[in-house]
């Protein structure tokens, strides 16, 4: 009786969820796959032509797609420990117990309510005018110059963006997890004498390994995946040196109306998103302790 | 504690029928609206996309003035500025097309043509002016929006275009101007006001533009290897040298250096007159003047944006939408909009050009005197100007030591990836 009663309950709320999964991810994924083979340009009514594998041939030749991987790559890297040192501080600094802290808290999470490319037009006039501006005034001119016109430099700026999205969220998910720690550990550990640094690393980052899976989860995958930012901010630009996968994946599409490439290069986006993110869970999931 | 749960799990699942059956029924609400005929003479709603945010919103008051006219209902869907065709794209692939779209001349209309509802024999495509219609295998599809032009946009007080006639006279009046500490000359960042436009006049000074852009396609000639193109080089080398990095000029700051008299002469097209509109009175004259590559004394004139129908479109929207362009282009109110409100240059003969703006004179005046380039750049391959050329510009205005020699280079890589 009962667990039939479970069962009705395990439908009604799981069923809703898999239904719309299936019919706005899986099925058009695999439509997807199907597209992957084809060469088309994206109307409707032109036709479509089966071309096999070429298209995955064709896209490792293609130097431009190549390029924007290892932005790719360089941004992920950059942005995942900035994101997660920053976050990480700062809930460090927000549960030290200061008078602010709940002020802080809200301030620090406030700019992952904005949107991406609310986030990524504001930072380009911060770039391009007031960073000129503080170079003109001050003569510090070869640090505050318009960042989004130097190809390196571009690529700084988004993780920077990113960062200042990213790190309030993360920060809020270090915070449960140090708030999950008891305290009378933390407390037994001073009595015994350890200093903070011993107790961070014996204590607290162990503990936080949890946090740490999916912290670096959301920012792996997030930084991988990044768009929103790419588009408002630096377009790709300049000269293509910040044209991320997701970007140069629109733009095969969409720019050049390569539908059938396009769609190969994104089941490929999408093997590596899944790799990486797979590896990574499963060796940070490997580390967490239980108390 | 069990009760509360299921309670709470009993609340959060009527909720989410709630919601689910609240959806169905207004989308129930939605269909029987538009499909029940209320009047006897009403026809079916449409729905216009269209590319040109200058025009949106006289576009809304005007929909809403053959709402009151004729009791037809037109939905417009905003617009979508540089990531129209994206859009337009989209929306065509997903079956929820606007029923009237616009289109651009050219590769644009190329890509889209499956799509169109053949207007030959509809009566306002008549008033077109020779030779301005969008025509597709010989069947006339689109009414044009109206022409445009574009050349070097000046302040009177400041140039005089008998100082700007070729490379030499271009290059000394940078020079003077930059040493009186004015901008002489401003691109903006954008792909088609840094690069599009401009690379316009080269391929347009061809003795058959379209003929050798299909070369270039097919890597038969190089830019590299054209005179006009050599000295198309040597112009963007001095405008590298003597004015202000376009890289770090936005469309917006481009007209506002140019109302306030920081910048000398812009190239641009008759367009930005609405940017310079918001200046009130400038306390100068403007006109605009050719570009004088090659000694070209000619404005770049032409059409960029078509109406068009979709003929996807079921049979009863079709109808609604020619009599909806019908009325804009043969009523008092529609032609009156066309010339006042959106303030295009028509391309109707019978729609006369009143009030124009100095910058829509000057085009105009070219038009009717047949002083004209066109615009090659309209048989470019699709989506070039923005993915290809416009890196290669930005690659030459931001580093110093790069020669016009190489930019051409360049440019002519970017074409031969973008043309395969």
């Amino acid at each position: 009786m009962n667990s039939r009663k479970d069962i009705g309950w395990y439908l009604l709320f799981t069923m809703p969820l898999l239904f719309i999964f299936t019919t706005v991810v899986l099925i058009p994924f695999i439509i997807g796959i199907g597209y992957s083979f084809v060469s088309w340009d994206g109307i409707p009514a032109n036709p479509k032509t089966f071309v096999g594998f070429d298209n995955y041939v064709e896209l490792f030749k293609d130097k431009r797609f190549l390029q924007s991987a290892w932005h790719t790559v360089q941004f992920t890297l950059l942005a995942l420990i900035i994101v997660n040192v920053s976050g990480l501080l700062l809930a460090l600094l927000v549960t030290a117990g200061l008078r602010v802290s709940n002020a802080a808290r809200t301030m620090f999470f406030l700019p992952n309510l904005i949107g991406g490319l609310i986030l990524g037009y504001i930072w380009q006039f911060i770039f391009t005018d007031i960073f000129k501006f503080i170079g003109e005034k001050t003569g510090l001119e070869h640090i505050f110059f318009n960042w989004l016109l130097d190809p390196k430099f571009a690529l700084y700026a988004m993780v920077i963006v990113f960062t200042w999205q990213m790190a309030g969220y993360t920060m809020i998910i270090y915070i449960a997890g140090i708030q999950g720690i008891p305290d009378d550990l933390i407390e037994a550990a001073k009595v015994d004498g350890a200093n903070l640094r011993q107790r961070l690393t014996k204590i607290v980052f162990p503990l936080l390994m949890p946090s740490f899976t999916v912290c670096l989860f959301l920012t792996l995958s997030g930084a991988f995946k990044i768009f929103d930012v790419n588009l408002s901010l630096t377009k790709g630009g300049p000269n293509n040196a910040t044209e991320m996968f997701a970007m140069n994946i629109y733009n095969e599409i969409f720019a050049y109306s390569h539908y059938g490439l396009g769609q190969a290069k994104a089941i490929i986006f999408f093997l590596i998103v899944a790799i990486l993110t797979l590896t990574q869970v499963a060796i940070t999931k490997k580390r967490e302790v239980q108390m | 504690m069990k009760k509360v749960k299921s309670a709470f799990g009993l609340l959060t699942a009527t909720a989410l029928l709630a919601t689910m059956v609240g959806c169905g029924g207004s989308a129930g609400d939605d269909s029987s609206a538009t499909s029940s005929p209320a009047g006897t003479e009403k026809l079916k709603k449409i729905s216009i996309f269209q590319s040109k945010v200058e025009i949106a919103e006289p576009l809304e008051a005007l929909v809403k003035k053959y709402k009151e006219e004729t009791g037809n209902e037109v939905e417009v869907w905003g617009a979508a500025g540089d990531a129209y065709s994206t859009q337009l794209q989209a929306k065509l692939t997903a079956n929820e097309g606007p029923t009237i779209f616009s289109v651009g001349t050219g590769a644009e209309a190329e890509k889209f043509k499956s799509y169109y509802y053949d207007l030959s024999n509809e009566p306002y495509v008549k008033n077109i002016a020779p030779n301005m219609a969008l025509k597709i295998d010989g069947k006339v599809v689109g009414v044009p929006y109206g022409v445009e032009g574009f050349g070097l946009v000046y302040n009177k007080s400041l140039v005089d275009p008998k100082d700007v006639t070729n490379l030499e006279s271009f290059t000394k009046t940078l020079e003077k101007l930059k040493a009186e500490g004015k901008n002489g000359l401003s691109l903006s960042q954008e792909a088609y006001f840094l690069i599009g436009h401009i690379i316009n006049t080269p391929f347009a000074l061809q003795p058959d533009p379209q003929a050798f852009i299909e070369k270039l396609n097919k890597g038969e000639v190089k830019m590299a290897d054209t005179k006009e193109f050599q000295e198309f080089a040597k112009f963007m080398e001095a405008i590298k040298a003597n004015t202000k990095n376009p890289m770090e000029v936005k469309y917006d700051t481009q007209m506002g250096d140019f109302a306030t008299g920081k910048t000398a002469m812009v190239h641009q097209g008759n367009w930005s007159y609405s940017m310079l509109k918001d200046y009130g009175d400038l306390g100068f004259e403007i006109g605009m003047m050719p570009l004088p590559l090659a000694g070209n004394n000619k404005l770049a004139v032409g059409v960029a944006s078509n109406w068009v129908i979709n003929g996807k479109a079921s049979a009863d929207e079709i109808k609604a939408a020619s009599a909806f362009l019908n009325w804009l282009f043969t009523s008092e109110t529609g032609k009156n909009a066309i010339v006042k409100e959106f303030k295009f240059i028509p391309a109707m003969v019978n729609i006369e050009a009143a009030d124009l703006d100095p910058l829509s004179k000057a085009v105009h005046e070219a038009t009717k005197s047949g002083q004209t380039i066109p615009w090659a750049n309209n048989y470019f391959p699709q989506g070039i100007i923005v993915n290809d050329l416009a890196p290669a510009a930005q690659e030459f205005f931001l580093k110093k030591d790069m020669t016009g020699e190489q930019f051409l280079q360049k440019l002519d890589a970017a074409w031969a990836k973008a043309a395969k």
